[in-house]
């Protein structure tokens, strides 16, 4: 059964997706997503990288293309991908340029993704609470990424909110 | 009256129309434009934007809907919740969640059912 978890940053997301996906009890692997370009995104890097240390994940990277992984690791095996967010924003605002239409592509790969390896674990941020105002490519942005949390919302068994270190169920119960 | 809130682009119109057999003519989008409510439809969405005109017309949302509060009865109210991000620097964006926070207590105390929407899928909170 296919889990999403979303929430605000520092809130016990990516805690509750590493024990998750580790209680599917199959080979697990670790999708990270990030593409870093700079010196601050490899310092996160190596924070969660030691974080996950002794946990047993096989890290794949992949910042866009997301089905890709699937080519070079066993669909039966346990996935975290961490996260929806980071995605989006590695296909909306690529090299080649600004692509309004990313959400569509990439909520339309994750849900494929976890219809053929069901034993998945997405991590999103919940970005929408607050009374700034954006430009227009961080406001397409935002309704890109809150279109993808409803696709895997819909197709998800169990879809969690962590607040606080707190996990809130929504949608199914945690296995 | 049944109060829904959530952050933004969370799906709570679908929502609505989904749970509460609302349909696309039954919603009033509001605007900052918006200067009065036509209690004519049956949901009244966007209520934080005619809260951010209220503010920069120097009224208070709250007083509006206090003084409206009995034609509430049979509607459906739809917030985005703004009031989660860092302190706006802009005073008239601080205003603006400050008048919006207030307007929804209100509308939330007094309603019969609170929803909040969040990612599509609906928690009953009051």
């Amino acid at each position: 059964m296919a889990i999403f978890i979303s929430g605000g940053c520092k809130n016990g997301k990516s805690f509750f997706a590493q024990r998750a996906a580790k209680a599917y009890g199959a080979p697990l692997y670790y999708v990270a997503t990030m593409i870093p370009h700079d010196g601050e995104d490899d310092a996160r890097i190596l924070r969660h990288r030691a974080d996950r240390e002794g946990w047993g994940f096989e890290t794949i990277e992949c910042g866009r293309d997301i089905l890709g992984c699937l080519e070079c690791a066993d669909p039966r095996g346990a996935f975290l991908i961490d996260s929806a967010t980071a995605l989006l924003s590695n296909e909306m605002f690529a090299p080649d340029g600004f692509h309004p239409d990313a959400a569509e592509k990439v909520a339309g790969e994750l849900v494929e993704f976890i219809r053929r390896a069901p034993n998945t674990v997405v991590v999103s941020d919940f970005i929408y609470s607050d009374a700034a105002g954006y430009d227009e490519w961080t406001l397409c942005y935002r309704r890109g990424l809150a279109q993808i949390d409803r696709a895997l919302a819909r197709a998800c068994d169990c879809v969690c909110e962590a607040v606080a270190g707190q996990i809130i169920v929504y949608k199914g119960a945690i296995p | 009256m049944i109060f829904i809130i959530g952050g933004s682009d969370q799906g709570k119109r679908a929502f609505a129309r989904e749970t509460l057999g609302l349909s696309e003519g039954d919603f009033l989008i509001c605007s900052e434009d918006t200067r009065e409510i036509d209690f004519g439809f049956r949901c009244i969405a966007h209520i934080e934007r005619f809260a951010l005109g209220c503010v920069r017309r120097g009224e208070s949302p709250e007083d509006y809907w206090r003084a409206h509060l009995d034609r509430l009865g049979d509607k459906v109210l739809i917030a985005d919740d703004i009031s989660c991000g860092v302190v706006p620097v802009d005073p008239t964006m601080r205003a603006w969640r400050e008048a919006s926070g207030r307007a929804n207590a209100l509308l939330a105390n007094r309603a019969e059912r609170v929803w909040r929407v969040f990612c599509g899928l609906g928690q009953v909170i009051k």
